[in-house]
């Protein structure tokens, strides 16, 4: 395993900012929310879009009556923007099925360092 | 699927246990006016000219090449013919009153379910252990309905809860029919929905206004029923709601069901913000919940591995052979049962051809 310098913390504004990088030939995103940093593959394991271009959401659930939608707005929620499948960029685990994994690496922050372990 | 090493059944005599999972009793208005309890309906429905569009609110495109009566009308035919066919049980279901949904009453509609059922109980199911039914229900009052179920649920012989699909609308994934479930729910009762040619001519999903025969009606109205029906109670989860309750879709055939299930995981995967109900795909729902009766399996030609591989695709487990006796468009056992004899081992084609539906109705045979 190698830790990979990827950006330094200035890069980012604030939850829900992103960055892509390549790491020793694979397009890795790191992302960052509620003030911590998480790296995925930029792959879907659906049929190998772009997804971690996609656009970051909330995720919907059912009220107490069984019937209406809330919204939590929790943004951690990748889009692929090939086919809308839907993944939590904190797991990789996709949010309708979690069987669909997308590769996860661990993240390390020293200092201003960003590093993702591969 | 295939494996030459395993049990194979050589032949339909071969089976013990054959079950119709969608037999018919024939039933006319006549039948059922004796047993209509409530005073008013059963004044009104007295006064009938034509049932078909005064009571009913039914259409066909054309009358048909032929007319299509029946002579098995009474349980000792429809024990006789079932003999013929080498069938043991069968679970009915009503004929007329398929299109119940169409009835624009709903106390006429309640009316007429109550008196199916204690015409049913009494002139087939209390005379024959062969037989046994459904509590027939509407979706126009579903507190009604409720009470139907509980008021039935005792009976030996009514195995299910009958809830017509064609013609009804909103569909059955609507939260308006939860006391329906519940009900069922509570008395441990397989929900059947059945579709029908004519009760949809003024819904969707099929309007025969726009069919110019009844060719065109009966090949679409039946499959085009169940994939409504079955897309909004998946995808408005009502099998999640209701972990332990069974579905059991009715005389649409089977071959459609791989291609709606595929298209429904694909829209879950897709679309799951919409779709926040369920915990699993839907096609996992459809395994763990839904059951489909066989029949009409179609022009399968000779090829039993095509069909053999749907059933797969489907599992095993959730498919039923049904006959559909009296009706013209029957399936007799051979036809399913020479297909895939040799594409399952023993013991599943057994399961198809009767166990499975011995066990879901906890069927004496």
């Amino acid at each position: 395993m190698t830790r990979y310098n990827v950006a330094s913390t200035d890069e980012f504004d604030g939850d829900g900012e992103r960055i892509l990088v390549e790491v020793d030939g694979l397009e890795i995103a790191v992302f960052r929310v509620d003030g911590e940093y998480y790296a995925l593959t930029n792959y879907c394991v659906h049929q190998g879009g772009p997804l971690c271009e996609g656009k970051l959401t909330g995720k919907m659930s059912v009220g107490d009556d069984g019937v209406s939608w809330e919204y939590e707005e929790d943004e951690r929620y990748v889009i692929c923007p090939w086919h809308e499948w839907k993944f939590d960029v904190t797991t990789g685990r996709n949010v309708s099925d979690e069987r669909y994994l997308t590769p996860t690496f661990e993240v390390i922050v020293e200092g201003d360092a960003i590093y993702v372990v591969r | 699927m295939k494996n030459k090493t395993v049990d194979r059944i050589s032949s339909v005599e071969d089976l013990e246990i054959i079950v119709d999972a969608d037999a018919h009793v024939i039933e006319t208005l006549d039948d059922l006016l004796p047993y209509v309890e409530d005073t008013g309906s059963k004044e009104i429905l007295s006064h009938s000219n034509n049932e078909a569009m005064d009571i009913y609110s039914n259409q066909f495109p054309t009358p048909g090449f032929i007319d299509r009566s029946y002579d098995v009308d009474d349980l000792a035919d429809k024990l006789e013919q079932m003999s013929d066919f080498g069938i043991s049980a069968g679970m009915v279901g009503p004929t007329m009153s398929l299109n119940i949904a169409s009835v624009s009453n709903a106390n006429l509609a309640g009316a007429l379910a109550q008196a199916y059922n204690s015409w049913v109980l009494d002139q087939w199911l209390d005379g024959s252990d062969a037989l046994n039914g459904s509590i027939l229900v509407t979706h126009h009052n579903p507190e009604r309905s409720a009470d139907e179920i509980d008021d039935r649920a005792d009976e030996p012989s009514m195995r299910g809860v009958y809830l017509p699909g064609t013609g009804v609308v909103p569909p059955l994934g609507h939260y308006r029919y939860k006391p329906i479930y519940e009900a069922a729910d509570r008395h441990d009762l397989p929900i059947l929905s059945h579709a029908s040619i004519s009760a949809g001519h003024r819904s969707f999903p099929v309007q025969s206004r726009w069919n110019e025969t009844y060719a065109e009606e009966h090949a679409l109205v039946h499959p085009f029923t169940q994939m409504w029906n079955i897309t909004t109670l998946l995808f408005r989860g009502v099998p999640e709601q209701y972990p332990n309750l069974d579905f059991v879709f009715q005389e649409a055939g089977i071959a459609w069901i791989p291609y709606l299930l595929w298209r429904l995981d694909d829209h879950y995967l897709q679309f799951g913000d919409e779709i926040p109900y369920l915990n699993k795909l839907p096609s996992e729902y459809v395994r763990d919940q839904f059951h489909f009766t066989t029949q009409p399996l179609g022009h399968t030609t000779t090829n039993g591995a095509h069909l053999a591989q749907i059933i797969d695709m489907i599992g095993p487990d959730s498919i039923m052979y049904s006959a559909d006796l009296p009706h013209t468009d029957f399936d007799p056992p051979a036809e399913l049962f020479n297909r895939i004899r040799s594409n399952f081992d023993a013991e599943t084609v057994r399961g198809i051809m009767g166990e499975t539906a011995v066990k879901l109705y906890n069927l004496d045979c």
